[in-house]
C-alpha cells in the first residue's frame, strides 16, 4: 500500500485533475490520518473479513427489467444551452488526437 | 406564510385568500430573508398563483434545494463549476408536486453539491441560523431550513445523505423528514453518493411532512431504486394510536455518565431528551435502553466519509467544464479541465475527492471501501435486530444547539462523537428517519429524532405526530435570541 504522503495527495490531485493549495494538501493529509486510523481499528473486528460489503441502502431490492419504449430525445439545441463553446451542433473542443494542432 | 397546509388549503378554499396573495407575500418574504440571512441562490420573482385548489399543496408556496433540477430554471448545486448550469428537465419529485398546482418561488443554498454539514460552503456564501445569525444552520439543506424556521413558506425540498435534512432541520426548530430509500424518485436530483442519497422535506409540523412526502413519493422508471409505495398513505395515518407502541434509545449515546467532561449544555440536552422518553411512556408507548458496541459507534463517522468520499469522486467526474459548466482556460483538455475544477470546487470537496480517490485505488479497496461497507452492514445489522423487537430508535440529535459560524470548519475531527453523527445509519440502512424540535437551551432549538425499519414510514410520523402534540415546538417560526 502506498504512503498517503504530501506527494501522494498531490499525485492524486493530478490525477483527478485538481489544483490543490499547499494548505488544502495538509488538509487533505489530517483528515485521512483520522480515517485512516479509525478505519484500521475495524481490523480487530471479529470475523469482519467474513462480513458481506453493504453496497446498496437496500440490499435486498428486487429489480426488474423495463420495457422498451420508444421516445423522442432532448433536442440538441437544447442540451447545447449549458455549453460555453459550441460550433453549429457540436461541441468545440481542443484537438486530442493527432498530435501537435 | 406562518400557519400550516392544511390551514392553507382551508383559506384557499374558502376565497379567504388567494394563492396570488400567497405568493406575493412569500415572494416578499424571501428578499427580506434573503438580506438577513442568505439562503437563497435564487429567487423565482416570476412566481404566479393558481386558481386549483383540489390539491391540499394546490396554490402554496414552496422553497426548492438547489440540487433539485428545475427545467429552465437555474439550478446550481451552490457549485461554482454550475453557477450558469439551466437544467433541460424537471427532477420527478419536483415535477410531482408542480402536477398538483404547488408554486415553487426559490432555490435554496446547500453545502456545495450537498457535501458538507455547515451551510458554509455555498458559492453564494454563508447561510446563517434565522434564530441567532452568529450561528449556522448546520446543513447541507442550509437554505431550505432557514426559510422553514423563517416562514417563507410552510415546506422546501431538501435531500439527506448523512443528515442533511435532518441536522438543518434541528438546528432551525422545524421537522426534517427523510422516507425510506428510494420512496421519491432521486431522477433529476444532482447525485452525491447514490448508495445513501434520499430525497425529503423540511415543515414546521409532522403531518406538513406527510402531506409533501405523500405527493412526492411514487416510483419512477427513471429511477430503477424508487419502488411502488401506493399502499403507503402517511398522512391519512398520522393520527393512528401509539398506545403500545416500542421504542428504544441507545445507553452509549444518550448516557452523560457515557462522556468525560460533558459540557453544560450536552448535560441540559440528554436531560431535556430523557424528559421526552418519559412523555413517550406517558403516550403509552414503552421504552427500553439498549447498547450498541462502542467500537461500532465509534467507527461510524469514518465509515460514513470513506463511503461518501468514494461514491462522490465517482459521481462527479463529469464535472469538466467542457459540455457543461464554465469552460476553463488552456490549451489541452487537461489543462482547460485542471482550470475548471480547481477554480470552481471549494476546499472541502477538493479534499473529499481526493480522499475518495485514494479509497477507490486497487491497493487501497480492500483496507478502506470494503472494509467501511463491511462496517455500514454490521451497524444496519444491529439496528435491524433491534427493529425486531422496537418499532423505531428514539435519539437525541448532535450535541446540542447550532454551531457557532466561527468554530465551523466541517472536517473531521478525533473528537467528533457518534452522538453527533447518528443519524448517518439512517441512510446506512435506508431507514424512515424524522426529526422533530423537542425543546430550547438558551433560547435554541435542539430536537430530537425517531428512525424505523424501512418501509415503516407511517409507523415513524404516527409516533412523531403523537409526541409533537404533547409539545409546544409545533409550527414554530425563528425568533432571534440575538
Amino acid at each position: 500500500m502506498t504512503k498517503f504522503s504530501k506527494e501522494l495527495v498531490d499525485d492524486l490531485a493530478k490525477k483527478l485533475l485538481i489544483g490543490l493549495s499547499s494548505e488544502e494538501n495538509q488538509m487533505v493529509l489530517d483528515e485521512f490520518a483520522i480515517i485512516d486510523e479509525n478505519l484500521s481499528k475495524v481490523d480487530d473486528f471479529e470475523n469482519i473479513k467474513d462480513v458481506s460489503p453493504m453496497t446498496h441502502a437496500l440490499d435486498d431490492f428486487v429489480f426488474s427489467l423495463r420495457e422498451d419504449k420508444a421516445s423522442d430525445s432532448v433536442p440538441i439545441e437544447d442540451l447545447l444551452k449549458n455549453c460555453d463553446q459550441i460550433e453549429g451542433r457540436e461541441v468545440e473542443v481542443p484537438k486530442v488526437v493527432g498530435g501537435e494542432n | 406564510m406562518d400557519k400550516t397546509i392544511l390551514e392553507l388549503h382551508e383559506l384557499l378554499k374558502n376565497k379567504k385568500i388567494s394563492s396570488q396573495e400567497l405568493v406575493a407575500e412569500s415572494l416578499k418574504k424571501s428578499h427580506e430573508i434573503q438580506e438577513k440571512y442568505n439562503a437563497f441562490v435564487t429567487i423565482l420573482d416570476d412566481a404566479k398563483g393558481t386558481d386549483k385548489i383540489d390539491h391540499l399543496l394546490s396554490g402554496i408556496p414552496f422553497g426548492i434545494k438547489d440540487n433539485y433540477s428545475m427545467k429552465n430554471v437555474l439550478s446550481t448545486g451552490s457549485s461554482n463549476t454550475l453557477k450558469d448550469y439551466v437544467p433541460f428537465y424537471t427532477a420527478t419529485a419536483l415535477q410531482k408536486l408542480l402536477d398538483v398546482g404547488a408554486i415553487p418561488v426559490n432555490k435554496t443554498v446547500l453545502d456545495e453539491f450537498g457535501m458538507g454539514g455547515t451551510g458554509t460552503t455555498g458559492h453564494t456564501g454563508i447561510v446563517k441560523n434565522p434564530w441567532d445569525p452568529t450561528r449556522m444552520t448546520a446543513g447541507s439543506s442550509a437554505g431550505s431550513a432557514c426559510a422553514v424556521a423563517s416562514g417563507v413558506y410552510p415546506y422546501a425540498l431538501g435531500s439527506d445523505t448523512g443528515d442533511s435534512i435532518r441536522k438543518p432541520a434541528a438546528y432551525c426548530g422545524i421537522v426534517g423528514y427523510k422516507p425510506t430509500y428510494g420512496m421519491i424518485s432521486r431522477y433529476g436530483l444532482f447525485p452525491f453518493a447514490s448508495s445513501l442519497d434520499h430525497c425529503g422535506v423540511l415543515t414546521r409540523s409532522v403531518c406538513d411532512a406527510a402531506i409533501v412526502v405523500d405527493a412526492m413519493k411514487g416510483i419512477d422508471e427513471h429511477d430503477m431504486t424508487s419502488w411502488d409505495s401506493k399502499d403507503i398513505h402517511l398522512y391519512e395515518n398520522i393520527t393512528k394510536s401509539v398506545e403500545g407502541k416500542k421504542l428504544c434509545y441507545i445507553k452509549e449515546l444518550c448516557n452523560i455518565e457515557m462522556y468525560d467532561n460533558p459540557t453544560e449544555e450536552l448535560q441540559n440536552h440528554l436531560k431535556n431528551f430523557k424528559e421526552k422518553i418519559e412523555l413517550c411512556k406517558s403516550l403509552g408507548m414503552k421504552v427500553d435502553e439498549v447498547s450498541i458496541d462502542p467500537k461500532l459507534l465509534n467507527a461510524l463517522p469514518s465509515v460514513y466519509v470513506a463511503i461518501s468520499c468514494a461514491e462522490a469522486t465517482s459521481n462527479m467526474s463529469n464535472l469538466t467544464g467542457i459540455i457543461f459548466g464554465p469552460r476553463g482556460e488552456g490549451d489541452k483538455y487537461e489543462e482547460i479541465m485542471m482550470d475548471h475544477r480547481t477554480k470552481g470546487f471549494s476546499p472541502l470537496i477538493k479534499r473529499r475527492f481526493v480522499i475518495g480517490s485514494y479509497i477507490l485505488q486497487k491497493e487501497n479497496q480492500e483496507r478502506y471501501f470494503k472494509n467501511a461497507q463491511r462496517v455500514r452492514r454490521l451497524l444496519v445489522d444491529a439496528w435491524k435486530e433491534l427493529y425486531r423487537t422496537y418499532d423505531a430508535v428514539i435519539l437525541p440529535v448532535g450535541t446540542g444547539v447550532a454551531k457557532h459560524l466561527d468554530g465551523s470548519k466541517d472536517i473531521l475531527t478525533k473528537d467528533t462523537a457518534a452522538l453527533e453523527e447518528h443519524l448517518q445509519i439512517g441512510n446506512f440502512g435506508g431507514f424512515p428517519s424524522i426529526t422533530i424540535p423537542d425543546g430550547f437551551i438558551d433560547g435554541l432549538p435542539v430536537a430530537l429524532n425517531i428512525t424505523g425499519n424501512c418501509f415503516e414510514d407511517e409507523k415513524v410520523l404516527q409516533i412523531a405526530y403523537a409526541l409533537e402534540s404533547k409539545m409546544d415546538y409545533k409550527n414554530q417560526i425563528a425568533k432571534e435570541v440575538k
